[in-house]
């Protein structure tokens, strides 16, 4: 089971009552969103002029960087497939993907907060939530969209589908092939990949030829360096319970003195 | 002094103290007050400031009107902008009756009190110094600590610098530092700098 | 702050002098621990509290609340609702964070500082309401009924107004949603087809949707998008004329980029064509117009060679208009718009609307105007009583001004007589939930008129730009937290329902109101008694109004709270045309009334050189300047960025992005600047940008000053000679550079 949502373009306003209801459902603060809409256009399409929508999302991918990116310590972990009650164990970091329902979540007691998949994350479509602190990250916990599972476990549709005024998002399970969700797959539902990666985006989209093109021209992303992210990261996590003590005894600002004070000196040498 | 002294003090202090907070009104802001209000000033060594509050007073010819309309300033509607509202969840979430002042309820109730009929909403500046209060009379001194450094410092951080930059009436300034200084966590003893 | 003391040495050592001050405001009570996770739980738990009715914008969709402690966490729309479903937009949805704006107003205010620059202080009600009482009865006392004018706007506006409307007896009332907005449509319809036309047109079930300059998409109403979408997913051909490629010409068929102004033009040469072409539906005409003769006369000098001059565009696409109807009628839509207080001459306009859907015999059939079978509510208020028109404004030499204005007096006519005390003084405001400020053009005017007042009265929920010029300033309890206002209409249990059930849903409160916020039963009756109407009261509280009116339905709060906040019953469809339906192509009461009997163009004033036209239009998480406090929209959409075709950028230098602020032909500034956003989407000779931006009060903390206020360089003001109500896009603008350089538009 893999689920997905299609967001139709054909359908969409752009009125934005998905990211709102999404806040509303799930405390995102303001200045942070699990999901967006970004008006494209009006621009030139070849010869026509276009406009349309980007309504984005996690895309829950098949191959998620984000989860790849964690540098918490891996714990055990038991998942149970909702259909049939089958249970297996895995060893996960502090983000996944689940291996019955294929949604992509975060254990927020684990998360140190470092940042690295937010960084990972080719679509933006992660932040660290400031107003989740515990002993493990005083600065915040990676959030993002969950595809609504608790909604959904309780037997509703995720809170920005249930919204839509025009029933452009359509929520399901994309290897069922008679959901709504593969229906529009096989009528060209297209995520949008990274340049020149696959990593399986399972949000997807579907609307009039000029208008896709509008929007993969415009909001095709590109993937992080995950060296570079991983290697920060890990860094960050590292040392933070020492540059907190250091900060804690008033050490930083001494050294950052120090700093300021050897430059003008060099000046001063010149 | 025996503990339970010094804890009817604590909590009267913490009343007192939202009573300044109150919107100014001559029912409760007389004589009597203010020389209550002098009288702490003065036990704590802030007798300057303490003339300078009288000054402003008495140079004006209606204070309360003056006090009333930097209250409204300050914290309820405001030209150029509403300053500081006293409320919690305006400093956490952005917002009236945000999670914060959720999360602040329930601590109350964790100590087994609610809101009054005639309550403002339970993250009022007010509600929470009459509550800590209420703590310290029961001798709740573990609950008072977690209140203030959970609840009630990551707000009140923000809260009081605003007011104490901002307002226009040496008043104001006074009541939100005394808050300030009654609430705040001890300094460490070695970097305490001007130790009595 | 130097305190000798440290905090413990105090604390353990002074002995206070006693403060004991009475207060317990906590009362004990044992109650569970609830544990609060990082986790956000969801709103899956909460208490749901049916009955809500959004008032975020004027539609009103039906909502349920979801309800944690006594707090709103969640609207959503309400599931037993036939017209939005489960769905409300993004406004909606943000309904919770108008609730608890940190800005909102909280208690009564007086100002003690000058009208335009207050200085607020909190009052008591009864303070408030005295001097409220005192100061307008003086005014009549002294001047008159007519000494007092008042702008009201929205459901809480309706039961004060009809106060000083009927009981105390003044003309001067001028209400925005007709002045500036959509009294012009309803006019031109009333004298067409005997009826406002509202937006009814079948757009789910048409073959060919026309729009003229419309912001559907841009601006949402949910049950109208959601036919608007099934329409043209069923397969509707949808023609868009607009300067801009709107939201609506994204989605079209045909996009007209018609020059601005010229509609009726367009419209007349569509419907010679059909007349000459015979293309028409003569049966409908012959049973249900009167005049075709006349009215073909009059419009046969619009040959499709001459509108295309006209109205800048190609004639053969006039023409593919024109067939394309032609070949789809009647079931065709005509759609008469919202917003159509364009020009100052928009009376002719939206009346060539109501003709051609004569013509297209496209009333009362599947996919036409198709007005719904509504069920029927009473009308509880203050008792009208006759004033006569010796004060009437609109009235001049025992002749009507404005003889097609909607109800109220024209808005110009008031603010004339305020400011001159000709033909008598005004000088009394009352202004309800309206911001006059950012909805009738010309800023400067409008505070000369509040300057001219010796008492001006504000009620609202929001400090919006208009209450700075308030004397008292009274806080209103918002709709989430009172009854109110009753929506009715049809819809569909089932999308394949043969006949439609008809569905009545007052306003129930969700929440408490909080502070000292009250309610417009109770302030206009507070006033009533101390202005000497206490007899004339027709209700003591909101709740018995609303019940009263549900009366004749034979339904009552309560037994509709019982059904889940909604009352349905069944209806009946509104197809067939009924027999004594007529479409006065030609109009001899307004030819008599000395205007053109058949829809006629009047040019408007040409853009002068290297200026272009101001054209606002609605953003779609914005209901003007409603809702530009609150946090979750404002972070939607922060500005306004003013759209430029992407030729004049190049010329002008200005890149997409680049910051800019206007001036216009009058030599007005904008108070802020905004951004530029380029695009080939708007014609070269004409600016864009959202209305309702640039806040001048500083107390909307997250709105001040965002983006541009339109309104402050619509200050020309055009007046529609029928109706007295006023265009607002013959203003100019140029752009200005961060430097301050003023750049003109290339010819
Ligand atoms: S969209 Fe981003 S956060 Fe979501 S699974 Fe893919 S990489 Fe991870
Ligand atoms: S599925 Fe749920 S969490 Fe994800 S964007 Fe939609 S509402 Fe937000
Ligand atoms: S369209 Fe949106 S703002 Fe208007 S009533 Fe409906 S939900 Fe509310």
């Amino acid at each position: 089971m893999q689920y997905g949502m299609i967001i139709d373009l054909e359908r969409c306003v752009g009125c934005h009552a998905c990211t709102i209801a999404c806040k509303a459902e799930w405390e995102v603060p303001v200045e942070f969103g699990r999901n967006w809409v970004k008006r494209l256009g009006p621009s030139k399409v070849g010869n026509e002029l276009a406009s349309t929508y980007y309504p984005g999302l996690c895309n829950h991918c098949a191959k998620p960087p984000c989860v790849d990116a964690c540098p918490a310590d891996p714990a055990e972990m038991t998942f149970k497939d909702a259909k049939s009650g089958k249970t297996t164990t895995l060893s996960v970091a502090a983000t996944w993907k689940d291996p019955f329902n294929g949604t992509v979540q975060i254990d927020k007691s684990r998360c140190i907060g470092c940042g690295a998949c937010v960084e990972s994350c080719p679509y933006e479509a992660r932040y660290i939530n400031p107003a989740m602190v515990d002993d493990v990250s005083s600065d915040g916990k990676a959030d993002k969209c969950t595809y609504c599972m608790p909604r959904v476990e309780a037997g509703l549709a995720p809170a920005c589908v249930q919204t839509c005024i025009t029933n452009a998002r359509i929520f399901g399970d994309l290897d069922d092939p008679t959901s709504e969700v593969a229906k529009y797959v096989k009528k060209g539902a297209k995520g949008l990949e990274p340049k020149g990666e696959s990593i399986g985006p399972n949000s997807r989209y579907y609307g009039k030829k000029k208008d896709m093109t509008l929007l993969f021209q415009e909001s095709t992303p590109e993937l992080a360096d995950m060296g570079s992210v991983k290697r920060r990261a890990m860094m960050a996590s590292m040392v933070k319970p020492a540059m907190r003590k250091a900060r804690d005894l008033g050490l930083l600002g001494l050294a950052g003195a120090m700093l300021v004070k050897g430059l003008s000196e060099k000046k001063n040498d010149e | 002094m025996s503990e339970s002294n010094t804890s009817q003090d604590i909590a009267s202090l913490y009343r007192f103290l939202a009573q300044c907070m109150q919107y100014p009104d001559p029912e409760w802001m007389n004589d009597d007050f203010f020389n209550v209000f002098y009288n702490l000033l003065g036990s704590l060594g802030a007798v300057t400031e303490g003339k300078e509050i009288r000054k402003a007073l008495e140079q004006s010819s209606d204070f309360i009107e003056d006090l009333q309309i930097e209250y409204t300033r300050l914290f309820i509607n405001g030209v150029p902008h509403v300053v500081a509202p006293p409320f919690a969840s305006v400093y956490m979430d952005k917002s009236i009756q945000g999670s914060f002042a959720l999360r602040t309820l329930n601590f109350y109730r964790k100590k087994g009190f609610a809101m009054g009929e005639e309550a403002d909403l339970p993250d009022n500046l007010i509600h929470e110094l009459e509550f800590l209060s209420l703590l310290t009379e029961e001798e709740d001194y573990v609950g008072e600590e977690e209140f203030l450094s959970t609840l009630f410092r990551p707000w009140y951080k923000c809260f009081c610098p605003r007011v104490a930059e901002e307002t226009r009436h040496p008043y104001y300034r006074m009541v939100v530092t005394l808050i300030d200084f009654f609430t705040k966590e001890e300094e460490e003893d070695g970097f305490q700098l001007n130790e009595a | 702050m130097a305190f000798n003391l440290t905090r413990r040495k105090f604390l353990q050592t002074a002995s206070l002098a006693a403060a004991t001050v009475p207060l317990a405001k906590f009362v004990s009570a044992e109650t569970g621990v609830a544990k609060v996770s990082l986790e956000a739980q969801g709103t899956m738990g909460d208490t749901t509290v049916v009955g809500g009715l959004c008032e975020m914008c004027f539609w009103r969709c039906q909502l349920v609340g979801k309800v944690r402690d006594g707090q709103l966490m969640k609207l959503e729309g309400n599931p037993k609702s036939i017209d939005n479903g489960t769905a409300i937009c993004a406004r909606g949805n943000a309904g919770v964070k108008l609730l608890y704006d940190v800005d909102r107003l909280k208690y009564p205010l007086k100002n003690v500082g000058k009208r335009g620059e207050p200085i607020w202080k909190r009052i008591s009600w009864k303070e408030a309401l005295d001097e409220c009482g005192s100061k307008l009865k003086a005014v009549v006392d002294q001047h008159g009924p007519q000494g007092i004018c008042v702008f009201p706007h929205g459901a809480s506006a309706k039961y004060p107004m009809h106060y000083f409307e009927r009981t105390v007896g003044t003309h001067n009332v001028s209400e925005a949603s007709f002045f500036q907005c959509r009294g012009i449509r309803d006019a031109a319809y009333v004298n067409t087809i005997g009826k406002a036309p509202g937006e009814f047109v079948d757009m789910a079930n048409t073959k060919v949707l026309f729009l003229t300059g419309s912001h559907l998409g841009e601006n949402i109403h949910v049950s109208h998008i959601k036919a608007y979408i099934n329409g043209l997913q069923n397969g509707a051909k949808l023609i868009v004329a607009d300067p801009r490629y709107s939201a609506a010409a994204a989605k079209s068929d045909i996009w007209v980029q018609i020059k601005p102004g010229t509609d009726t033009a367009y419209l007349l040469a569509i419907m010679n064509y059909l007349v000459t072409n015979k293309k028409y539906d003569k049966e409908f005409v012959t049973k249900h117009t009167v005049g075709f003769d006349k009215f073909s006369a009059a419009i046969s000098e619009w040959t499709l060679d001459k509108a295309a001059k006209e109205c800048d565009i190609p004639a053969v696409q006039i023409k593919e208009v024109a067939e394309l109807l032609a070949a789809n009628a009647p079931n065709v839509a005509i759609h008469p718009g919202r917003h159509v207080s364009w020009y100052g001459n928009d009376f002719q306009r939206e009346r060539a609307l109501a003709c051609l859907t004569g013509l297209l015999g496209a009333y009362y059939v599947k996919g036409g105007w198709v007005p719904p079978k509504n069920p029927k509510i009473g009308k509880t208020s203050w008792a009208t009583q006759e004033h006569g028109d010796e004060h009437n404004l609109n009235v001049s030499n025992n002749k009507m001004v404005h003889p097609f204005k909607p109800p109220g007096t024209p808005t110009e006519l008031i603010r004339d007589c305020a400011i001159t005390s000709k033909p008598y003084p005004i000088k009394g405001c009352v202004i309800w939930g309206q911001n006059p400020m950012q909805t009738i053009p010309n800023q400067e005017k409008m505070k000369q008129v509040f300057n001219a007042m010796d008492f001006v009265m504000c009620v609202d929920v929001m400090p919006t730009d208009v209450t700075m010029w308030a004397d008292i300033l009274l806080p209103e309890s918002s709709y989430l937290e009172r009854h109110d206002e009753i929506k009715v209409g049809v819809g569909k249990i089932k999308a394949d329902d043969k006949e439609p059930t008809q569905f009545i849903a007052p306003r129930m409160p969700l929440v408490a109101p909080m502070f000292e916020r009250k309610d417009q039963v109770y302030i206009t009756n507070e006033i009533a008694r101390r202005m000497g109407h206490e007899k004339d009261i027709p209700v003591q509280t909101l709740e018995e109004l609303v019940n009263k009116t549900l009366e004749s339905a034979n339904i009552t709060l309560a037994s509709v709270k019982a059904e889940g906040g909604i009352h349905l019953q069944p209806g009946k469809s509104g197809y067939g045309v009924p027999e004594d339906f007529e479409v006065l192509l030609f109009n001899e009461e307004i030819a008599e009334a000395g205007f053109p009997g058949a829809p006629t163009y009047t040019p408007v004033e040409e853009v002068p050189a290297g200026y272009a036209r101001l054209l606002y239009g609605r953003a779609p998480v914005h209901t003007f300047n409603r809702s530009q406090n609150n946090v979750w929209l404002n972070h939607e959409m922060p500005d306004n960025p003013v759209w430029l075709n992407d030729e004049v950028a190049k010329k002008l230098g200005v890149k997409d992005g680049d910051t800019v602020g206007f001036i216009n032909s009058e030599g007005v500034k904008s108070r802020t600047t905004t951004t530029v956003k380029v695009t080939p989407g708007i014609r070269k000779d004409a600016v864009y940008m959202y209305h309702g931006y640039g806040s001048a009060n500083p107390l909307m903390t997250a709105g001040v000053g965002k983006g541009v206020d339109d309104q402050s360089l619509i200050t020309k003001i055009a007046v529609d000679p029928e109706t007295g109500c006023h265009g607002m896009r013959n203003n100019f603008v140029k752009l200005q550079t961060k430097d301050d350089k003023t750049l003109d538009f290339p010819a």
